[in-house]
This record gives structure tokens, C-alpha cells and sequence, in this order.
């Protein structure tokens, strides 16, 4: 599997239950109960979605539309719809094993751990998009800060993790509106305070009663040219997922 | 006996020019082999030194399959027991214990494929050089479990400097888990090697295993031997005896066979130049030799018209040859010793950076063993009697009246 | 002129000095010159076993790609520049290669590979290639989704010829590369970290592969001397003139070897400077014997009416005269020595084989400074040694020196 492939559908799951968890509920500007919103968003039972993802490089731009399921956690189904010379391409992850399906060669490749980990290499995220099990709210000291951005309808929180959390940020400063707490932004510092990464959320739109930013933007501030866009086309969540949707026999089955 | 031996010296003391000649000229040569020797001596133990002492060690014992799978859980088995006979094994010097995993190092600024290094600071400082190749930060003081030293280059790579956060990511034994740590850099190393400087973190023992779920358990032991020579040796019954239980040892030159090979090519320019400088030195003595005895050929003409027998000519000649080679000896054991000591101090420069993942120290220092002052004296002897031979024999068959016509 | 002559019938006079004397210097300088010549050979085919087998004399890249490989560093017109290299006095080969990373996998195991795309025919011709085949066979010459896995990488994916191999890549356009090959053979280049990743493709179905079209990232040059690599990574890069690419010899793409090359070369030079220090004291030794002991011949010289100026000129052309003869002995058997050598060599102790090149002798060489440095220790040291005799002789009172035996 391609790299940025990899990696991005390792990401996918946490980022976009990042995403739909926020609140619709008006906030009263209570940070801790923004920051127990985000980590609600982990407890999500199951989705399906149909999303399209664009990968911009200094090389080469391409956009893929893509199908994904998704139990909790540990079970992710996704299969490429979109282009067409990468058809069929479907990746299962259940826990820490994870298997890609090759239509061209109708073979199944079991990637090794020791390869998941590799494979995120060059990669515009990072490692700690995968295995983010820890909670903002437990493992994060958090405060609602002022940004002059000349903005009146939106407030910031800005979170530092433990000392000894797996982590690499120094600290994490999310934006979000002020009325619904839909998030517009979360900037990466460094410990220095360096800026590494940007994550601009935009276009809300109602996903199943829910109001969620359908366009996702990942722009590492390391690479120059490089940035990754995911739309989301279909979003539905707590739908009764077929368990046999996780299994190598649907891997193979090019539907 | 005593006659000939007080006549000889007489000869040798009558000439003191010749003689001096003579016998600095064998002795020079006499220097040279002893220096030579060092030198190679030197060579080889600069040679194997820099293929071990950075990093690999003269022999290591894994996991029999460790070497071709680095599986997590590939540890040594039986352990304590291995270490046991390892601490009373007499020809192993010293030892360490390491666990070794691949793991993804993480910064804020990019992520970067490792082997993450589990190690004992203290002995590790016997069987390493990192401590030694820090170049900021220092090598685990204090013991804070967090400390991660890494290579020079990787902090390039990673856009850190000391003190700064990164994330290990490892699979941990037997269920695939990831496991995943915060450390912060306490020591950047760099040895030259790009391999090492570019794709290698060493962390605290414990702190790996810990992460690793391998309780007590290690991937590799790393020894030295007493003796550095033991480690080229494949015959050596230790391979043997500790590949046992699923276990392998082996030398570094099966871990690096083409720097083995390389050494060895090189190793036998080296005895073939020492050869040739062996005939160089011989040709100087039968040169020596001739020349002082046969211009003399007008005196043993004399000697033999008063009515010396052939007999106690040679005997005489050869006595005299004798007398010069003790001189020469004296005078070659002095000269290099002196030469080779200083050279043994100063070192030879011999700027070298690295071949095939090894670093080369930069002063070659010749290595004087007290077989050089016994065997090659006793070799120059021989021979500087050996060469004596044909002039003596010579000189007993020559007729009086012929030799003081022919020495004009 | 005259003492020319005079010089000459001295030495034939006293032929048995001459012939010790001689003997000294010609023996010296042979000796000198075979262990120059040897070392020399021996680095060389140390040099050669790296440089030959894999890395190449010169290599092209575009320019950054040695110093950070990326896909996109690449040689897009390479048939052009390989034929401008082909033309290149000197160049004896060339081949191209691409490479890349992905993961490959055999059955149920996995692991990551280095794709390295080649030209069989051109780097069979340029590296031997097909001698670095253990196991199987090496690639047909038409492209037919062939691969050939490294020593390690084959061991690692249990993988044997014969068996089916899938690899995934990221191709230039950013598609998902993978495509399904048949494993004909195993291959040892003799660096085991590489052979440890190395999965071998045609050339043209890893440019299929990863989307490359007609590109590569790396021309291997093999000239035809190995002295003559820096004259021709020279000529090439006035041929090729083009500031995109990187056109380097293995002095610089491989200079940490080079350095521990010449590192290793100056411990072998302290060794050929003792050998060549005792040679000369040999000689020194020898001239400074028959000028001494010819005390009485020259104040016979001196006697009958010789002046001083012309014993000294007599005993320096004397001991010049010895020291051309013998340097032009040395010369002709040091060659012939040397050449022997250098074609047949010396059985090894212990043969091996390296990245598909078989070591079995070691191999003389014949070069200029085998030659050149003994003639001058020899002529030098000779000359020097014998200006103080030669000043003594020239001193001498006829009177005294008759008296001396």
C-alpha cells in the first residue's frame, strides 16, 4: 500500500470522530465541558461514510473517493471507488493487524506491525493520530485563551499534555465557535512554540442530525507543498454494520 | 675458543670504520624487521579495534534467529544461566546486554524509522563507543528513564536538539501491540558512520524491555575478549560452546565477512612487503659481509702464508662474522627499540573515516612484543653466520701467493 | 671524457666488486619495485571488488539525488546521456537503474523491499551481474515480470525462485503501484544490508511499475582503466554539460571508502619507506666500502700526477655507472617479475568470493611509480653516499694512502 495511503486510513477513524463528536448543544464557554465534548467522540459505536480525499504534493495532486466502515476503534474497512486505476483497493484493520487487498493481483498482503509503523514514513501526519487512546480531558491541562484573530464568535482552548504523555506537541491550540463549539481550526506547536501543523475544519453541514465541517484540511508546516483534503460526501453514524464487512472474504470480494 | 672469540674482536676493533659500517648497516636492517613487526602487529590490532570497538563488539550471541528475523521476541534463551558462564569464562573480558527492536521515532517536525537500542550504560561504556562520540548533551547521568541519546544525524532528520520530545513507537512481544513512550533527548552522538548516525536511539535497559513486554529478557550479548586476536579466530571452541539452546555466537567477522575479507587482502600485502623487506635485509647483510671480508682477502692471503690451516681460517672468519653480527644485534635491539618506542608514543598518522560501517582510529601506534628481541636477532645471527660461511670457506681454500696478488 | 673511459675500465677491472656492488643496488631496486607494484596491485583489486561490482567508476545523478533521494530526482533522457557516456574515450560500460521502496510479500510474509530496476544486458556487461546469482537464474532479456530477490530479503519472505511475489509501491503519479512478479533467482552483491532489502526488477517493468516512463535516478559508468577514472569523469561531464546532473567518480559517491583506501594505503607507505630507507643504506653502505677500501689505489692516482678534481669526478661517474647498470637490470627483471604477476598472481591461502567476483590470487601491478621511486632512491642514495668518498679520495696524499696496507 502506498505510504500516504497507509497512513492516512490509519488517521481517518480518530480524526473525523474528532469531528462529528463536537456538541450541537450551546456551550457556556465552559472549557472543561468542551474538552469532555471532544473526548466523548472516542465512545462513537459505528459509521459509515463516502468521502473523498485530495493529496496535493510538489509532484503530483490527485483526489480519491473512497467507502469506509468503521466498529469503535478497532475495526476499519475502506475500499477505493475512485480513480479508476486504483479501483478496488481495500484495506481491513482489525486492532493491530491489518490487511490490504490488491485487485490487480487479487492477492491479500498481511502488513506486519513493524511495517504499519514504517509505512507512515514521510507521512503528512503522525504516529500519534493512530494510537490516541488518552483523553484531552485527563491527559491534557487545558484553558481557554485570547486570540486576537478579530474574530467575536469564536473561542480558543489551549491544551498542554501530561509531562510524560506519548506525544510530541508542545501544545495543541484548537478554535471553535463560540455558539456550537464547531471546530475551525487546531494549530500543533512544538515545545518551543513553533507552529508544525495546521487543521482547518469549514463547510458545517448536517450529517444525520448532527453539524459537522465536511472538508478537513491537514497542512504540515515541515513540508513545504505538501497538504491533505478530505471531504466528506456521506457521513452516518450508529448504523448496524455487518460484522462479516470486517473479514478477509469481503476483503476479496471486489464489489 | 676463547683465542679465536679475543682474536675476532681484535679484527672487528682494528677496522673501527669498517666495522662500524658493517655493523650499523646489518643493524639498521636488524631495526627495521623489529619495526616492521610492531608495525603490522600494529595494523592488524588498529584494524580489528576499529571493526569492533564502536559498536559491533568481537562476538556477540543472540537468538539463533534473531540475525534474520529481529523478531521482538526473539530473546536469548536461558539467560541468566548463559551470563553465568559468560562471567566465568576466562578469556572473555567483559560483556553487555542489549535488547535491539525496529521503532518509529516521532518529533513534532518528522518521524523516522530506527533501531531502538535497549542498553546498560555502565557496561556498555566497555563495549561501545557512545559514550565517547557524544557531542552534546551527555552520556545517561542522573537516571532518569526517559533520557534518549541519538545520532547526530537523526536529530538533523528530526528537528531536535537536546531536551526536545519525542514519541518511540515499538510492537511489543508476541501480541503486536504497539507500545508507545515519550523521551526527551538528553545526548546527541555522532560517529561518522551514516548508518548509525542516521538510524539508530539507545535508551535505558529497562525502560526498553518495559516497553517491549519482554520482562528480563535481552535480544543480544556483546563481548570482548582478553585477547583482541580470539575474536578472527573461527576455530575458537567458544563459537561452539555457547551456540547451544537456541542460541548462536558468532565472531564480528561472520557479521562483516567483507570487511574480514578486506582485512585480509590487505593483511597479506602486508606480510609479502614484509617479506620482500626480509630479502631487502638479507641482501644487506651478504653485502656487508662480502664486502668487509673480501677486501680483506690480501690479509688472510698473509695469514695463510705464515701458515694458518684452512681450517683455523674458516674458523677464524666465521668467529669474526659472528663477533660483527653480536655487534650489529646491540647496535639494530637499540635502534628499534628507541624508533619503536617513540613511534609506539607519538603514533603514526593514519587519518582514516570509515570502510564498510566502521570507523577507523586515527593514530596507528605499532604494538613492540618481546618476541621481536628474541626471535629476529637470532634469525640475523643465523644468517649473517650462514652468508660468513661462503667467505670463510673461501678464504681456507685460497693459496697464499694467489690471494695477495688477486687483493690489488 | 676520458675519465669516463677510465670510470668504465674500473669497473670491469674489478669485476667481483662491481658484480657485489651492483648486486646490492639492483636487488634493492627490484625488491622496492615488487613491493610498490605489489601494493599497489593488491589496493587495486580492493578498490576494483567495491567499484566493479555494484558501485561503478563514475555515476550520473540528477543533481541532489545523492545527497537526499527522492522518486522525483530523476534522469529523464537517459538513452541520450548513455549515448554520450558510450562515446566517451575511455568508458568501457554503462547501466542504468532506478530505485524506489515498497513492500513486498510471499505468501503470508511480508517485508519492506528496495525496487531496483536494471538493464540486464548493459548490467551484466558493466557489474556482472549474473555472476551475483546463487540460486535461479538471472532476467531474460525482454521484460516479463521478472524478479530477482536479494540474499537476505529472500531468506526474510522464505521466498525461493519459482514463487509468486507482490509488491506495492507509490508511483510518480501518486497511484498505488503494485503489480505481481515471478521470483527466477536469488542474488548476493556481497553488502549484506543491501541484499537484505533488494528486490530486482527489469528495468522497464519497474519504469511500468512506478509510473517513470523512459526515467532512471543512477547511470553507472565503468571505464576502462581504474587509473584513469578522474580524466574521464572529466570528458564526460564536458560531454554531457549539464548543470542538472551530478556527475561524480567513486572518489566522492564512495569517499568514506576512499578515504580508509588511502588511510590504509599510508600505513602500507610506512612500510615501502623502510624498505626503500634500507635499500638505500645498502647502497650507501657499498659505495661508501669500495671507495674505502680503494684508499691505495687512489693515492697510487694521486702519485703519478692526478689532480684532485679529477678522482672525485672519476669515483662519482664509477658509482653511477654501477648504479644505471643496476637500475636498468632491476628494471628489466622488476618488469618481467611484476608482469608475471600481475597476470598470472599468487594463489590465495584461502579463496573467497565477493558480490559475485571470485577471489582466488593476488595480483601485482606494473605502473610508472613501481619504477620510477626505486630508480631514484637508488641513483639518489648512490650519488649522495658517495660525494664524501669521493671528496676523501680526492684529498688523499699520495704518500700516505701508499703507506695504508
Amino acid at each position: 500500500m502506498s505510504r500516504r495511503f497507509l497512513k492516512l486510513i490509519i488517521c481517518l477513524t480518530p480524526v473525523w470522530l474528532v469531528i462529528s463528536g463536537f456538541s450541537q448543544e450551546k456551550g457556556d464557554m465552559d472549557v472543561e465541558s468542551i474538552i469532555r465534548q471532544i473526548d466523548k467522540l472516542y465512545r462513537s459505536e459505528s459509521s459509515y461514510s463516502e468521502f473523498e480525499m485530495e493529496i496535493v504534493t510538489p509532484h503530483w495532486q490527485r483526489t480519491m473517493s473512497m467507502d469506509a466502515w468503521t466498529i469503535g476503534l478497532d475495526k476499519t474497512f475502506i475500499r477505493i471507488n475512485e480513480p479508476k486505476k486504483d479501483k478496488g483497493v481495500a484495506t481491513l484493520r482489525i486492532e493491530n493487524e491489518m490487511w490490504n487487498y490488491l485487485p490487480k493481483t487479487n492477492k491479500v498482503m498481511k502488513i506486519p506491525p513493524s511495517m504499519m509503523m514504517s509505512s507512515w514514513m514521510g507521512s503528512d501526519f503522525t504516529n500519534d493520530d493512530l494510537v490516541k487512546e488518552f483523553s484531552l480531558y485527563e491527559d491534557y491541562k487545558y484553558e481557554l485563551i485570547e486570540i486576537d484573530e478579530g474574530y467575536d464568535n469564536r473561542i480558543y482552548v489551549n491544551c498542554i499534555p501530561r509531562e510524560d504523555l506519548p506525544v510530541v506537541w508542545g501544545n495543541i491550540v484548537i478554535a471553535a465557535t463560540k455558539e456550537k463549539y464547531t471546530p475551525i481550526w487546531m494549530k500543533y506547536y512544538d515545545e518551543d512554540g513553533k507552529l508544525m501543523r495546521v487543521c482547518n475544519y469549514s463547510d458545517v453541514r448536517n450529517f444525520g442530525g448532527r453539524l459537522i465541517p465536511a472538508v478537513m484540511e491537514m497542512i504540515p508546516r515541515t513540508k513545504e507543498g505538501h497538504k491533505t483534503v478530505i471531504r466528506y460526501i456521506k457521513l452516518e453514524f450508529d448504523v448496524k454494520i455487518d460484522e462479516d464487512i470486517f473479514s478477509l472474504r469481503n476483503l476479496r470480494a471486489n464489489k | 675458543m676463547r683465542l679465536y672469540l679475543k682474536l675476532a674482536i681484535r679484527n672487528l676493533f682494528r677496522n673501527k670504520r669498517r666495522t662500524f659500517i658493517a655493523g650499523s648497516a646489518i643493524g639498521i636492517g636488524l631495526a627495521a624487521l623489529i619495526f616492521t613487526d610492531a608495525l603490522i602487529i600494529g595494523m592488524e590490532v588498529n584494524m580489528v579495534a576499529s571493526a569492533t570497538e564502536s559498536y559491533l563488539g568481537e562476538g556477540q550471541i543472540h537468538h539463533q534467529d534473531f540475525r534474520s528475523s529481529y523478531a521482538v521476541e526473539g530473546t536469548i534463551n536461558n539467560l541468566p544461566e548463559v551470563i553465568e558462564r559468560l562471567e566465568k569464562e576466562e578469556i572473555v573480558d567483559k560483556f553487555t546486554q542489549r535488547t535491539m527492536t525496529f521503532a518509529m521515532i516521532t518529533s513534532p517536525a518528522n518521524l523516522s524509522a530506527v533501531s531502538m537500542v535497549g542498553i546498560n550504560p555502565a557496561t556498555e561504556r566497555d563495549l561501545s563507543q557512545i559514550d565517547e562520540a557524544i557531542i552534546s548533551g551527555n552520556y545517561f547521568e542522573g537516571n532518569n528513564p526517559r533520557d534518549i541519546i541519538i545520532g547526530s544525524k537523526l536529530a538533523e532528520i528530526l528537528e531536535v536538539d537536546l531536551g526536545a520530545r519525542v514519541v518511540m513507537t515499538v510492537a511489543q512481544a508476541n501480541t503486536g501491540d504497539l507500545s508507545q513512550e515519550m523521551f526527551r533527548i538528553s545526548g546527541i552522538y555522532h560517529f561518522n558512520i551514516k548508518e548509525m548516525d542516521r538510524a539508530m536511539a539507545f535508551v535505558r535497559l529497562p525502560k526498553a524491555q518495559e516497553m517491549l513486554g519482554i520482562g528480563n529478557e535481552v535480544h543480544e550479548i556483546v563481548l570482548k575478549f582478553s585477547d583482541g586476536s580470539h575474536g578472527r579466530d573461527r576455530s575458537l571452541p567458544f563459537w561452539e560452546e555457547y551456540s547451544n539452546d537456541g542460541n548462536e555466537a558468532v565472531s564480528w567477522t561472520v557479521i562483516l565477512p567483507e570487511l574480514d575479507a578486506a582485512f585480509e587482502m590487505s593483511q597479506f600485502a602486508t606480510y609479502i612487503v614484509g617479506l620482500i623487506l626480509f630479502g631487502v635485509v638479507a641482501l644487506g647483510i651478504i653485502n656487508t659481509l662480502f664486502m668487509s671480508l673480501h677486501e680483506r682477502m690480501f690479509e688472510f692471503g698473509v695469514l695463510r702464508a705464515v701458515g694458518t690451516r684452512p681450517f683455523t681460517m674458516a674458523r677464524l672468519i666465521l668467529f669474526e662474522a659472528g663477533a660483527l653480527a653480536a655487534l650489529s644485534i646491540i647496535i639494530g635491539a637499540v635502534i628499534g627499540f628507541i624508533v619503536t618506542y617513540l613511534m609506539t608514543q607519538i603514533g603514526i598518522d593514519y587519518t582514516g573515516i570509515e570502510f564498510s560501517g566502521v570507523t577507523y582510529r586515527e593514530l596507528l601506534y605499532p604494538v613492540m612484543t618481546v618476541r621481536q628481541y628474541i626471535e629476529f636477532p637470532i634469525v640475523v645471527f643465523l644468517f649473517t653466520l650462514l652468508i660468513g660461511l661462503y667467505p670463510a670457506l673461501y678464504a681456507a681454500r685460497l693459496s697464499p701467493a694467489k690471494a695477495m696478488r688477486r687483493s690489488f | 671524457m676520458l675519465t669516463l673511459k677510465i670510470a668504465w675500465r674500473n669497473i670491469f677491472r674489478q669485476k667481483r666488486r662491481t658484480v657485489l656492488t651492483v648486486l646490492t643496488m639492483f636487488g634493492g631496486f627490484t625488491l622496492s619495485a615488487l613491493s610498490i607494484g605489489w601494493a599497489d596491485g593488491t589496493y587495486n583489486r580492493i578498490i576494483e571488488m567495491f567499484t566493479r561490482n555494484r558501485l561503478g567508476h563514475v555515476q550520473i545523478h540528477a543533481a541532489g539525488y545523492l545527497d537526499k533521494p527522492s522518486l522525483y530526482r530523476k534522469i529523464d533522457d537517459f538513452t541520450r546521456v548513455g549515448d554520450i557516456v558510450e562515446n566517451t574515450e575511455g568508458v568501457m560500460a554503462w547501466t542504468p537503474r532506478l530505485y524506489s521502496a515498497g513492500l513486498a510479500s510471499v505468501g503470508e510474509k511480508t517485508a519492506g523491499v528496495q525496487i531496483i530496476g536494471i538493464d540486464p544486458v548493459r548490467e551484466s556487461k558493466a557489474t556482472r551481474f549474473e555472476k551475483k546469482i546463487i540460486k535461479g537464474v538471472s532476467f531474460s532479456e525482454v521484460p516479463s515480470h521478472e524478479a530477482i530477490l536479494g540474499k537476505g530479503a529472500a531468506r526474510t519472505l522464505r521466498a525461493e525462485p519459482g514463487d509468486e511475489i507482490v509488491v506495492v509501491s507509490q508511483g510518480a503519479d501518486g497511484s498505488i503501484a503494485n503489480d505481481l512478479y515471478n521470483i527466477v533467482g536469488i542474488a548476493e552483491s556481497g553488502d549484506a544490508a543491501m541484499d537484505q532489502s533488494a528486490f530486482y526488477l527489469n528495468l522497464a517493468d519497474a519504469q511500468e511499475l512506478l509510473a517513470l516512463g523512459g526515467s532512471i535516478h543512477e547511470m553507472v559508468i565503468i571505464a576502462d582503466k581504474l587509473d584513469d577514472v578522474p580524466e574521464v569523469t572529466e570528458r564526460i561531464r564536458e560531454g554531457l554539460n549539464d548543470a542538472n546532473l551530478e556527475i561524480a567518480p567513486w572518489q566522492e559517491f564512495a569517499r568514506s571508502f576512499y578515504v580508509a583506501m588511502e588511510a590504509d594505503k599510508k600505513g602500507s607507505w610506512v612500510m615501502l619507506f623502510i624498505v626503500i630507507l634500507i635499500v638505500a643504506i645498502g647502497v650507501l653502505n657499498t659505495v661508501l666500502m669500495t671507495v674505502l677500501e680503494r684508499t691505495r689505489e687512489y693515492g697510487v692516482l694521486r702519485a703519478v700526477g692526478t689532480r684532485p678534481p679529477q678522482i672525485f669526478k672519476l669515483v662519482i661517474i664509477e658509482v653511477s655507472l654501477m648504479a644505471i647498470i643496476s637500475i636498468i637490470i632491476g628494471l628489466i627483471l622488476s618488469l618481467v617479475i611484476n608482469y608475471y604477476f600481475s597476470v598470472h598472481g599468487v594463489p590465495m591461502p584461502m579463496s573467497f568470493t565477493y558480490g559475485g567476483m571470485e577471489f582466488t590470487h593476488y595480483y601485482s601491478e606494473v605502473n610508472a611509480h613501481s619504477l620510477y621511486l626505486p630508480a631514484i632512491t637508488v641513483m639518489f642514495s648512490a650519488l649522495f653516499i658517495s660525494i664524501f668518498p669521493a671528496i676523501k679520495a680526492a684529498r688523499i696524499a699520495p704518500a700516505r694512502a701508499l703507506r695504508s696496507h
